[in-house]
């Protein structure tokens, strides 16, 4: 096609030509009968062949002129027809260069060269321009390539930025969720102790409601103690009355003694004066027996006394043991006070240590809530980096995308 | 004991031992302003020894013009027997039988009552006493 195009126009300059070329022949034709030899020739020029000659041998006179000059006119014609020729194939080199430029952006293939003076500035031309976009699309693939890598790169940072950055988030979330953990550890934390010192001051109060009755129970064997004392002393106090009683009823006991022996010499005289001293006799029995009753009362009484001593020293012990045991039962409420006092100071050391610990606790709750608010923050922060970072990943997978295509762009154009 | 040989009975005092005295013959104790000879019974008729206790009472017995005190476990009263109620000791007893007038029997065994021959009783001390 393209032939078909390239030749329509040195057709037209050969009919233009045509009649110029046809006039000698016509005018040498219409001279002379014996014109055959040059009728042939221009025909067989007609018919293609540029080559042929009038044969000089053939013709004689003024023929031989005529066909001199018409060999020189077909040389110059055949001249003229080659040289169109060369120019029509460098000018349907070149469309085929600027053809498979456009067709397929192949730059590589222009390499015309001509020698026609009229043609050779637009080739030049043609040829600078091609050579300036060569070296365009030379630097530009070079920059899509790089750009392509750059982007690549880009995109590899930043999908690394993003894993990173989840995991991140990932981590921070835990971080947030083992603080919120922690801070119901340390309220529970707080709540136990605060139990603790609560166990601990109604300890405290038991403990001194205990010394309070550990004192009133010393106080109680004090009483006791002096009581006995009291009793000791009365009991001692008795026996001396009842040795009083008994010496008393010695007394009583001799004079009823003598009593009888009197009464007895009294009968006895009595009945040595007969008859006369008989009534005697009978009263002296009387004091005899009177004497006797009071002896048998005083033996009672004696007995009595005996048994009243031995239930007062019987008495006397049991308060002298009652006062050891008192003193024992002192001693170990001594003691006890002692332990209650160790108590007392343990359970109050127990207190304090129980609300410094819930003040403590109370104070890491405090921090660990503030510690969780900043965590929350953070993991804001971070899932806005992610989200940020998610963005520049798919910015920068467009990007790269985009320098790929840049690339494949460019690849179409061939520069060497 | 007769009550005509007893002229009375008093509590023993501080008794003195007599040396080389029979043992029947306890010591010799002041009464009244006399020195008074004291002599067991019980010894004097084997059965034991009297125990001298200060309530121990001492009769002042009396035959003819003899005066001796004579220690007695217990001294119970006075009283009037029959002398029909008196029986004969009981024949071919031990020792002390021949110093006995004689027995009156009580309600029971018991309060049988021995009555004392005590002038033979004397008699027999001194005679013991001298012999020696």
């Amino acid at each position: 096609m393209a032939l078909d195009t390239t030749n329509e126009k040195p057709a037209k300059a050969r009919g233009a030509k045509k009649p110029a070329a046809s006039k000698p022949a016509a005018k040498s034709a219409g001279a002379a009968l014996p014109l055959k030899p040059l009728s042939d020739t221009l025909r067989s020029v007609l018919a293609g062949n540029l080559q042929a000659r009038v044969a000089s041998e053939i013709v004689t006179g003024d023929m031989a002129e005529v066909a001199e000059l018409l060999n020189q006119v077909l040389e110059r014609f055949s001249d003229a027809e080659h040289r169109k020729h060369v120019a029509a194939q460098e000018i349907d080199q070149a469309l085929d260069g600027l053809i498979a430029l456009v067709r397929e952006g192949d730059l590589s293939r222009w390499n015309t060269t001509t020698e026609d003076p009229q043609l050779a500035p637009l080739l030049e031309g043609f040829g600078k321009v091609i050579e300036t976009l060569r070296t365009f699309v030379r630097e530009i693939n070079e920059a899509a390539l790089r750009l392509s890598s750059s982007a690549n790169q880009v995109l590899a940072a930043s999908t690394q930025h993003e894993t990173s950055s989840t995991e991140q988030a990932a981590a921070i979330h835990e971080t947030t969720a083992t603080m919120e953990e922690l801070k119901h550890a340390s309220a529970q934390i707080a709540e136990n102790a605060g139990a603790v010192a609560r166990v601990a001051e109604e300890t405290l109060g038991a403990a001194r409601a205990g010394r309070g009755a550990i004192a009133e129970f010393i106080q109680a064997m004090q009483q006791i103690r002096s009581d006995g004392i009291a009793v000791a002393d009365s009991i001692a106090k008795l026996s001396k009355r009842v040795e009083r009683i008994g010496t008393v009823v010695e007394v009583i006991d001799e004079i009823a003694d003598r009593s009888d022996l009197l009464a007895l010499n009294a009968a006895l005289e009595g009945s040595r004066a007969g008859e006369a001293g008989k009534g005697f006799s009978i009263v002296a029995a009387e004091m005899r027996r009177l004497a006797e009753n009071v002896l048998d009362s005083t033996k009672e009484i004696k007995s009595l006394i005996t048994e009243i001593r031995e239930a007062t020293a019987n008495a006397g012990s049991a308060a002298d043991a009652s006062k050891i045991a008192t003193e024992s039962g002192e001693k170990l409420g001594a003691v006890a006070a002692q332990a209650v006092e160790g108590i007392l100071a343990g359970v109050q050391e127990t207190s304090d240590a129980a609300r410094v610990i819930n003040l403590a606790t109370q104070q890491q709750r405090t921090a660990t809530e503030q510690v969780v608010a900043s965590m929350a923050e953070i993991e804001d922060v971070t899932r806005q980096t992610t989200q940020a970072s998610k963005q520049a990943t798919g910015a920068s997978a467009e990007l790269s995308q985009l320098a790929g295509r840049l690339a494949e762009l460019i690849k179409r154009f061939k520069a060497d | 004991m007769p009550s005509e040989n007893v002229l009375e009975v008093f509590r023993s005092g501080l008794l003195t031992p007599l040396p080389r005295a029979p043992s029947f013959l306890l010591g010799v104790t002041g009464h009244r302003g006399e020195v008074l000879p004291v002599v067991d019974l019980l010894r004097f008729l084997a059965k034991g020894e009297a125990r001298i206790m200060p309530r121990t009472r001492i009769f002042v017995g009396v035959s003819g013009t003899y005066v001796a005190g004579v220690v007695a476990d217990t001294v119970l009263g006075l009283r009037r027997i029959l002398v029909s109620d008196i029986l004969p000791p009981p024949v071919g007893a031990d020792a002390a039988t021949e110093h006995m007038l004689g027995v009156v029997a009580g309600p029971t065994a018991e309060e049988t009552i021995n009555l004392l021959n005590f002038s033979k009783l004397l008699q027999t001390a001194r005679q013991r006493a001298v012999t020696r």
